[in-house]
């Protein structure tokens, strides 16, 4: 199993409890963001496009334990920019193990080794480290040589200390699948808990709505990526949401499931799309227009198979009937079997 | 994880331009452009005083129209009204421009690197690598 017994058992437990109290949306992953500066400028990356004075701006730790205390999700997913660049990261992540959050610090791992003495191994501490690919190809994605190997060499150290150690992997069309497959053998001989993949997104302002061509190009680029698993690869992702990207199952788009709260508050509608900010999370709840959003609503989701809209639905799916549970395990057991 | 956005072409950038909204219907696209850009902006308000700095959120639906901004020189978030807006200047940098995984595959490869060794060297000189 990729994930640890007790934060199954907690995310099973809180979406369980979510579904007999009948809430119809509610959170599964809070995505902070607390600051947009990076080391790194990977291609195609919006998250750092901003002004100078923006990306030197910070949530506080009490900023961030605040909104995790609002939104309730069980898990508090840190991307950025690069946290690791926060001088007060350790504080935040502190404060979130004391409140029992499972979390995802996603870093490129440049800063990794120099600053794993400010942390604790923890089960509610994951190193969710950004690798694209193999060296060439990650290198070619962060647009640095050198930086795969830094990698490497940062989680060989959180592995050895002790710490929980996942990937996370963005994949456009023009990935090899050969090559893919090769980056998991890898990720799994370095020892890695789990490995996280996703499509890489793209909006075109003029999107090419002929049978979401895009999408489909996506669907086949993880067939050939998935199909013919290996058992010795651990995604740290529901097996619903691989047979999705797959072309396997269709979904429709959980935008609410991962919050995002950033230096600007609460963002509209999702992770990806910024149409606006609120101050608190019941606001973003109350006053999104959540079905304006997700496949065939919005020409700026047509072709988004992104996890953060996603494996919530996925999840939802496995938790909402005994057959989506049945569907979940059978696939966990058996990934190859149909 | 990268995070792609809808990046415009050099050639749509609004670095540059100015508008000078003559109606209400303009004044809200003309905020909704500047709360899109990447950049910081320049507002002339009513009252003859001018900021500048990156426009963060905006509610034109509120009872009061207004957008929040994050002056570029001062701490702090200013509130301004739709209504006290008289001008928008695209000053700053649009640092979104030509910044698409599209347009990044399709620059030459020595442009690539000349990019990525910038923002290294940026990176470097804050003790950020």
């Amino acid at each position: 199993m990729a994930v640890p017994v007790s934060q199954m058992y907690t995310v099973a437990s809180y979406v369980l409890a979510q579904k007999m109290r009948r809430v119809k949306r509610y959170p599964l992953v809070l995505m902070l963001e607390p600051l947009f500066r990076c080391n790194l400028a990977c291609a195609g990356c919006g998250k750092i496009q901003y002004p100078d004075h923006i990306l030197d701006k910070r949530l506080t730790p009490e900023q961030c334990w605040t909104a995790a205390d609002e939104c309730g999700a069980p898990m508090v997913s840190i991307p950025g920019g690069e946290p690791l660049i926060h001088p007060e990261m350790a504080e935040i992540v502190r404060g979130l193990v004391q409140r029992r959050k499972y979390i995802y610090l996603c870093t490129n791992a440049i800063l990794l080794e120099r600053k794993l003495d400010e942390y604790t191994p923890s089960k509610y501490l994951t190193f969710s480290i950004h690798m694209d690919g193999l060296q060439e190809e990650h290198d070619h994605a962060v647009c640095r040589d050198g930086v795969y190997d830094v990698a490497v060499k940062a989680i060989q150290a959180a592995l050895k200390r002790g710490f929980r150690v996942t990937t996370n992997t963005t994949l456009f069309d023009d990935a090899d699948p050969r090559r893919v497959r090769a980056f998991f053998d890898s990720m799994m001989q370095l020892g890695v808990e789990g490995m996280m993949i996703s499509p890489g997104y793209s909006y075109q302002k003029a999107p090419d709505q002929k049978n979401f061509l895009k999408r489909g190009r996506t669907q086949q680029l993880f067939a050939r990526i998935l199909e013919d698993r290996k058992r010795s690869w651990r995604f740290n992702q529901s097996p619903l949401f691989l047979d999705f990207l797959m072309g396997k199952r269709e979904y429709q788009c959980t935008p609410w499931g991962n919050p995002t709260y950033n230096i600007f508050g609460w963002q509209k509608p999702c992770y990806l799309l910024q149409e606006g900010y609120v101050k608190t999370f019941q606001e973003l709840l109350e006053s999104t227009n959540w079905d304006g959003y997700g496949t065939g609503r919005n020409e700026k989701c047509a072709d988004c198979m992104v996890h953060c809209g996603y494996e919530p639905s996925a999840v939802s799916d496995t938790f909402g009937s005994w057959s989506g549970f049945g569907r979940t395990v059978r696939l966990t057991l058996t990934p190859n079997g149909r | 994880m990268t995070t792609p956005h809808h990046f415009p072409s050099d050639s749509d950038s609004l670095e540059g331009r100015v508008f000078r909204p003559a109606t209400v219907l303009e004044l809200r696209e003309a905020v909704e452009q500047a709360f899109d850009y990447r950049g910081d902006v320049l507002l002339e308000l009513s009252s003859g005083k001018r900021v500048e700095g990156y426009v963060s959120n905006r509610d034109a639906q509120a009872v009061e129209p207004f957008l929040e901004m994050f002056p570029k020189d001062e701490p702090g978030i200013h509130i301004i009204r739709f209504a006290d807006i008289t001008a928008i200047s695209f000053t700053g940098k649009d640092t979104a421009s030509g910044k698409s995984w599209e347009a990044w595959v399709m620059k030459k490869e020595a442009q690539r690197w000349a990019e990525a060794e910038q923002a290294s060297n940026d990176a470097r000189a804050r003790g950020h690598l």
